[in-house]
């Protein structure tokens, strides 16, 4: 099964990696870690575009992607998002696992090399990024941002995020603003690269069943003397005046609305699985109370769902209704969480919200990207638990605790997006 | 009556298939070390069943009654499937496409207890006016929902532009109106159609061994005497209805799926076509492609950009979509390139590099028990042997390839569908 270990390479940069030989595949993952900040998102979401289309080695994306089918299809992820007040940069690479190459070829060292090529080998003209690879990357991040507001759900999550967060480094979006991206230079970028490579914490992880040693030694090579300084918290908000009610109207079939609270941002482990238990209770499992009622016996919509995110504090409950139920359906999950507030539980609800949140602790066991997940929320915490652990934890938790974390939560903005 | 070994060597997979005494297919493919397993129940019947002949009476229910049928089987006359889930922990969910309803769970825990559940989920149907009435609402939104999204959209636009008669090109879920007429009666009837074990299969991957689910199958299933179910699909023309379709919708970037339309058989397609479909696809237009390079050179497509082979009973076709300013320009590279394609056939060179991406891509599928699943079902209601393509690639020729490219691609009979803004503010 699969092993977990852990080295430091230097201050601020860390090498992981999960042996397991269960999988056809293996990955590789780099996360850059560094404090969100308007001045730096655009810059480094667009890096992680160009950086992933070409390098020294791969000059183009056509020549990357012929190299990446060689490697039995195998697949870059380049990926950016946010977690807490923090921008994580994480690059995985993927592909066949050495046992079942058809001549031998070990293509986990090749994805290693792949990866660090990408990271600390890019294609430079005269000390600068190439300026068609960033027009072209600048022009689909753009787009990228722009289609947010294609889909609905996503688009209202993200207003009300915007809203409610407005003065706070959460509410930059992952990838920047658009006006930032059009604004970048060459120059401001290679910049934003050097930053990001040479102070930023690093976090490196390998899973598989090939030795990770191999990877390990580059990486090493790399990074061993340039250890950097990883600090920064996020700001979690605990006082909130009166309700936002904020409206939008739009030429759309069904409304939605997203009810933005405040609520805990647990440090430890247990608390943070205590507080997405909660959540699931509330709204999180096909027998959570708000499935249960504004969805099963009030009719009033297909989805009404909650979301903790136990780095930032906020929790978010949105559902897609009718325009003419958008007042009703608030009241329904106003009444809902009163409940668990007040410790309206049952002990089968407990129950049932425990064994999903076990389900897919284990469940995560057999998937790399899960697993790659997983320990990379472990390892950014520095605080290491498997998923086999995080499962037993969550049986010890008390209907005291999830009450106690459901009375921490205050109502803050609900943004609707209203149709005609 | 016992199971039947099948083995992949090169990869060291395996999977038990039998036809159980109560009529139902049964296929389970164990993983050694998983700690999660996954079970799904199919019934060959989808939303383009919607006109068929039962024991010589010829029926035709409302758009969207096989979703509205899968929604309703969730609960019995003891209450919500879901509820009975919660006790053991599993995570269960069903989905309707075009051609099939699947009921599914996902467990690490009581595996025997969840397949009891879901065995009595599928045999005991409990429709009556006030639960068929309650659902009204729910699958109202979730209709609305789907009207909302663009990419639905334009897929349907497109099937709708594509097909004439098949009712391919009718939203899985109906309409608000079509719904309204589901009665009890109907579930009933469609119920007593489709879901006889005989027409459906049990797919289990993960953490189990095949005589745990021979020991449930035994004890949960009863005997289903073969029921004479006809569906009735209409006749296709091989053209395509329409050329081009458009909706405006508030999005800011546009939208275009380009389907080429297939001459489609009822049978379905071999392994073998299925898997020279995959290479052409990913020679033409993958990432690694020369169209892919001067579409995006040319600021046309973005990484939303894909292809797909859309297959079922009667309907064949390539499709292409993505994001793109410029929807009429795109489609016509494609469909000049497709014309070049036809002259000069898939090289050598193109044919080796997505022969390697498609073995890779064979190989990670048994990472995944919902991959392994899902490929099980499939065989079985195509008639394609699972894990058989694990098998075959390596086999596969260029001739093969470009053989197999002559059936498809007519740039004369393709459609497109495109999603536009509302101001048309986006466009440039």
């Amino acid at each position: 099964m699969s092993e977990f270990i852990r080295k430091q390479i230097c201050e601020g940069v860390g090498f992981s990696s999960v042996v397991d030989t269960r999988f056809k595949k293996g990955r590789i993952g780099a996360t850059l870690i560094t404090p969100l900040t308007r001045k730096t998102a655009a810059a480094n979401a667009l890096l992680s575009c160009v950086l992933t289309r070409a390098c020294k080695a791969y000059p183009d994306h056509t020549a990357l992607n012929r190299k990446l089918n060689e490697l039995y299809g195998a697949a870059l992820y380049p990926s950016v998002y946010r977690k807490g007040d923090f921008q994580m940069i994480s690059f995985a690479a993927a592909g066949l696992d050495d046992r079942y190459s058809l001549n031998g070829e070990a293509v986990s060292s090749e994805l290693a090399e792949l990866l660090c090529s990408i990271l600390f080998d890019p294609k430079l003209i005269n000390g600068c990024f190439d300026e068609t690879d960033v027009e072209q990357e600048r022009r689909q991040l753009i787009e990228n941002i722009d289609a947010e507001y294609n889909e609905k759900r996503t688009y209202a999550i993200n207003r009300c995020i915007e809203n409610m967060c407005r003065d706070e480094p959460f509410a930059i979006g992952r990838n920047g603003s658009r006006e930032d991206v059009a604004a970048l230079t060459q120059e401001s970028l290679y910049t934003a690269w050097k930053e990001l490579i040479d102070n930023s914490r690093v976090e490196l992880i390998m899973l598989g069943s090939a030795d990770p040693q191999n990877a390990l030694d580059r990486f090493e090579s790399f990074f061993a003397k340039k250890p950097r300084k990883a600090g920064g918290r996020t700001t979690v908000v605990s006082n909130v005046g009166e309700v936002k009610h904020i409206a939008e109207t739009d030429e759309i079939v069904q409304s939605k609305l997203v009810m933005g609270y405040r609520c805990a941002a647990p440090e430890d482990f247990k608390g943070r699985i205590a507080n997405s238990l909660m959540s699931a209770m509330l709204g999180g499992t096909p027998t959570s109370k708000l499935f249960a009622n504004v969805r099963e016996k009030q009719s009033l919509c297909y989805y009404c769902a909650s979301m903790a995110d136990n780095d930032k504090g906020i929790l978010l409950i949105d559902s897609g209704v009718e325009t003419e139920n958008i007042e009703k359906t608030e009241k329904a999950v106003g009444e809902q969480l009163e409940l668990l507030q007040n410790g309206n539980i049952t002990d089968e609800e407990l129950t049932a919200a425990k064994l999903a949140v076990k389900n897919s602790f284990i469940a995560s066991m057999d998937s790399l990207a899960s697993l790659q997940s997983f320990y990379m929320g472990m390892i950014i915490r520095n605080e290491i638990y498997s998923p086999i652990q995080a499962a037993a934890m969550t049986d010890d938790i008390s209907k005291e605790q999830i009450v106690a974390l459901a009375k921490q939560i205050k109502p803050d903005t609900v943004f609707s997006l209203v149709g005609n | 009556m016992s199971f039947t070994e099948i083995k992949n060597e090169r990869f060291g997979e395996k999977y038990y298939t039998m036809k159980h005494s109560s009529g139902l297919r049964i296929m389970v493919s164990p993983k050694e070390g998983f700690k999660s397993t996954y079970a799904v129940i199919g019934t060959h019947f989808g939303s383009i069943n919607s006109e068929f002949i039962h024991n010589g009476k010829k029926v035709k229910v409302p758009d969207g009654t096989a979703h509205y049928l899968e929604h309703k089987l969730f609960e019995s006359e003891e209450g919500d499937a879901f509820k009975l889930y919660a006790k053991t922990g599993a995570s269960a969910n069903a989905y309707t496409s075009f051609d099939v309803t699947c009921y599914l769970f996902l467990c690490t825990d009581k595996f025997e207890e969840s397949l009891e559940i879901l065995f009595d989920l599928i045999q005991s149907p409990y429709f009556t006016p006030e639960t068929v009435a309650k659902e009204q609402g729910i699958i109202g939104q979730e209709i609305k929902m789907y009207q909302d999204n663009p990419d639905w959209r334009s897929m349907m636009n497109l099937l709708q532009a594509m097909y004439s008669e098949h009712p391919v090109n009718k939203d899985i879920a109906g309409s608000v109106e079509s719904i309204a007429e589901i009665t009890p009666e109907i579930l009933y009837e469609c119920y007593n159609s489709y879901y006889n074990l005989n027409n459906m299969v049990l797919c289990v991957a993960g953490d189990v061994d095949p005589d745990t689910v021979l020991k449930i199958a035994d004890k949960k299933l009863k005997k289903n005497e073969p029921v004479q179910t006809e569906s009735i699909i209409p006749k296709e023309p091989y053209e395509v209805r329409e050329k081009y379709v458009e909706q405006k919708l508030p999005v800011a970037v546009p939208m275009f799926t380009l389907g080429f339309k297939e001459d489609a058989p009822e049978e379905f397609i071999s392994t073998k076509e299925a898997l020279c479909t995959n290479i052409i696809l990913e020679a033409f237009a993958g990432a690694g492609s020369a169209l892919y390079r001067k579409l995006m050179d040319e600021g046309l497509i973005n990484s939303s950009f894909g292809t797909e082979y859309f297959e079922g009973r009667g309907y064949r076709a390539v499709l292409f979509d993505g994001e793109t300013k410029d929807p009429e320009r795109t489609a016509e590279i494609i469909k000049d390139a497709v014309r070049e394609l036809h002259k000069t056939g898939i090289s050598k060179e193109d044919f080796e590099n997505a022969k390697m991406a498609a073995y890779g891509k064979i190989a990670y599928g048994f990472d995944s028990t919902y991959a392994i699943a899902s490929e099980m079902i499939s065989a079985e209601f195509t008639g394609r042997g699972a894990f058989e393509s694990a098998d075959i690639i390596s086999e596969l020729t260029l001739e093969d390839v470009n053989e197999r490219l002559k059936s498809q691609l007519d740039p004369d009979n393709c459609a497109l569908s495109v999603i536009k803004g509302i101001d048309g503010a986006a466009e440039e």
